[in-house]
């Protein structure tokens, strides 16, 4: 009776170890990939691949599949290999948290790629959050996104290398300037109320107008007009992507023959309809295809041979280092589970990198880039020199 | 003064284009189609798409317009606006139900524009129309203004003397009093809807592509915020009545416009829609909303 007792003592308890064991590494999946990794590490991405910022899910499932296919072919970890579930959010807030919740039950998954939508991504990110899973957005830049441990961003804010569009203008003597921004869009409304007063106390212009127009607004006549008679040196529009030739188109046909500064929305094929009129509008970036850093010109001659000679936007770069960065952690983690990811990834934001972007440095969990000024010469997109601005 | 009033015109002239068809068809043949919206900004969309393989004048693509305008419209209605009505049981289940169908086909041409686009936006760059500017004193004017303008009077005209005076005209309103002795008097309403719907759509696919040149380019979703414009100017000033059409979309674009000019962009809506709201207390029927003319 006591060798039986002893023996299902023994069984209970061998059985709990292997449980405990399957637990803790039940995160990924498949063989062994040594060094305490399986042999997939599973990660869900979550983007807009439909709806109106189809344009920014696209381009960053682009530059996601890039770099992982790049962190595979090089073994980066070992004989582990990444994979990337896409889910398309189709822009809608319920669709983002459902699959989000859906990577939290399902342990298979070691960490979530976010959406670029900011309503998206706050709803995401207490989801995430809670469960300890780590989770990682591009674009997204309004508050409430980055709530906890467990959240990183790998698009700097606008405001933090805006700074150059403020060196252009004193470098073209600019004295006035106008704001013209989307107030029903976080990022947009601080660039429009608190970013480009401070640039004009520092560089030495002074605000004469500020209009907000609608989330949705399209006609930009009047706005274009009122603008246009006041004739400041500079105007700065601070719209959502497709607003941007349309309000260009208005002031330009309204007799504005100033300075044009806007933001990265104005950047992924957006000013093209606008054509000849916005030639001469320059806008602060994160990213420049045309930037001579190695690691830009790395990725973009990478991303050339792999879609057909295209050149990668902003979304696509920030993307690719958004991967390597989730690639970076768990190498450092040297494991599948959630929280020693979480901990590689911290690790990995203290150090910083090179990227697609550049120079990457982490203040807290948010990206930190040097920055470039880009801009439109009436075809298409142009790194503006230090010498012309 | 007189820059901004030039202005709310031209935006008044393009919220009747795309407003008078969306009344037509609701105040006489009691569709109110909700896929209008879609129909106009595919309508630009087709456009676009061939200006980018050919360079086209400005007619030739009105043209285009008007015609894939016309051929959704009718789409719409014969395949899923008829069959509605047909299996109905009542005339405001039928109304309700075509209202749900007209969102679900909105869907379709909307999904196609944005995966060709990816949400970018798009012109007529490719045309071979070039846009003038005109300075008359302290104003300015665009030939695509003028145009706008042109189009929104004379097809306004057209319309409302084809309603009061040709003899098709006047068949189609005793639909829109009732459908039930019209078809007793031998009016054939299968055809006046599908014709109906044909000049809807067209009128849709004109303003269409008329705001694209105005605007420069407009975006897959733009067709959305136009719908509801729209729909208010109709409310505004009486379902079905095409005065009313022209005094709503014009009081609509005149408030946006003063909202605009004096105050900050971001109450433009919610003044706007406020003053709808308060005519409608006084008066629910709209300004030209008469009690007699069902559905109007």
């Amino acid at each position: 009776m006591r060798t039986g007792n002893r023996v299902r003592c023994a069984l209970v308890v061998g059985t709990a170890a292997v449980l405990a064991t399957a637990c803790a590494t039940s995160s990924g999946t498949g063989g062994s990939g040594g060094e305490g990794l399986p042999g997939t590490v599973k990660i869900m991405s979550i983007k807009e691949m439909t709806g109106p910022v189809a344009f920014a899910g696209t381009h960053s499932t682009r530059g996601i599949d890039l770099a992982v296919e790049q962190i595979n072919q090089r073994k980066f970890l070992g004989d582990t290999k990444l994979e990337i579930d896409l889910h398309d959010s189709a822009a809608s807030v319920q669709e983002a948290a459902s699959f989000a919740t859906q990577a939290v039950s399902d342990q298979s998954y070691s960490a979530i790629l976010g959406p670029a939508a900011s309503s998206q991504a706050a709803a995401v990110s207490p989801i995430a959050d809670k469960a300890k899973i780590p989770v990682i957005y591009t674009q997204a830049g309004s508050d409430g996104v980055l709530v906890g441990d467990y959240t990183y961003r790998v698009t700097a804010p606008a405001s933090s290398y805006f700074h150059h569009a403020g060196e252009y203008l004193k470098s073209k003597g600019a004295k006035t300037a106008a704001v013209l921004y989307n107030s029903g869009n976080p990022t947009l409304a601080e660039l429009g109320q608190e970013t480009v007063p401070q640039l004009a106390k520092k560089y030495g212009f002074t605000v004469s107008s500020s209009d907000g127009v609608q989330l949705t607004a399209q006609d930009f006549t009047n706005a274009g007009a009122k603008i246009a008679r006041a004739k400041p040196d500079a105007v700065f529009v601070l719209l959502q992507g497709p607003q941007n030739p349309a309000a260009i188109t208005q002031l330009k046909q309204n007799g504005y023959s100033g300075e044009i500064v806007g933001m990265t929305s104005m950047g992924a094929g957006n000013l093209k309809p606008a054509g000849q009129q916005a030639k001469g509008t320059v806008w602060p970036s994160d990213f420049s295809p045309h930037a001579e850093v190695p690691s830009v010109q790395e990725f973009v001659k990478a991303y050339q041979a792999k879609y057909n000679g295209e050149l990668p936007n902003n979304y696509a770069a920030e993307a690719y280092d958004a991967a390597w960065f989730l690639a970076r952690g768990i190498k450092e983690a040297g494991s599948a589970d959630r929280t020693a990811i979480q901990q590689g990834l911290a690790t990995v934001a203290k150090q910083g990198f090179e990227g697609a972007e550049g120079k990457l440095r982490f203040e807290g969990n948010d990206l930190r880039v040097e920055g470039v000024l880009a801009g439109w010469d009436g075809s298409g997109e142009i790194l503006v020199s230090r010498e012309a601005s | 003064m007189a820059q901004n009033l030039l202005n709310a015109l031209t935006l008044g002239s393009l919220y009747l284009l795309f407003a008078l068809g969306m009344s037509l068809a609701w105040g006489t043949i009691g569709i109110l189609n909700f896929a209008h919206g879609s129909i106009f900004m595919f309508a630009a969309f087709t456009g676009h798409l061939l200006v980018g393989q050919v360079a086209l004048p400005l007619p030739l693509v009105l043209l285009i317009g008007t015609a894939v305008g016309a051929a959704l419209s009718v789409l719409a209605q014969v395949l899923a606006f008829e069959p509605i009505q047909r299996r109905a049981r009542d005339h405001r289940r039928a109304e309700l139900q075509i209202l749900v169908g007209g969102i679900g086909i909105a869907t379709i041409p909307l999904a196609i524009a944005q995966h060709a686009t990816k949400s970018v936006p798009f012109g007529f760059t490719g045309s071979t129309f070039q846009v003038e500017v005109y300075r008359l004193g302290p104003v300015q004017l665009t030939n695509v203004q003028l145009v706008i303008l042109g189009a929104a009077a004379v097809l306004t005209g057209v319309l409302a003397w084809w309603l009061r005076s040709a003899r098709t005209g006047l068949a189609l309103r005793s639909i829109g009093v009732d459908a039930e002795v019209a078809t007793m008097m031998g009016v054939n309403r299968r055809g006046l809807a599908v014709a109906t719907m044909a000049v809807a759509g067209a009128l849709a696919g004109i303003a269409g592509v008329l705001l694209t040149y105005y605007l420069g380019s407009i975006a897959a979703e733009s067709g959305d915020g136009f719908l509801i414009k729209a729909f208010a100017a109709i409310v505004l000033g009486g379902i079905g009545s095409i005065g009313g059409a022209v005094a709503g979309a014009m009081i609509l674009a005149l408030a946006e416009t003063v909202v605009l000019t004096q105050t900050s962009g971001m109450w433009v809506d919610a003044v706007s829609f406020g003053l709808i709201f308060a005519v409608l207390v006084l008066r629910p029927r709209g300004l030209f909303g008469r009690k007699e003319v069902r559905r109007t």
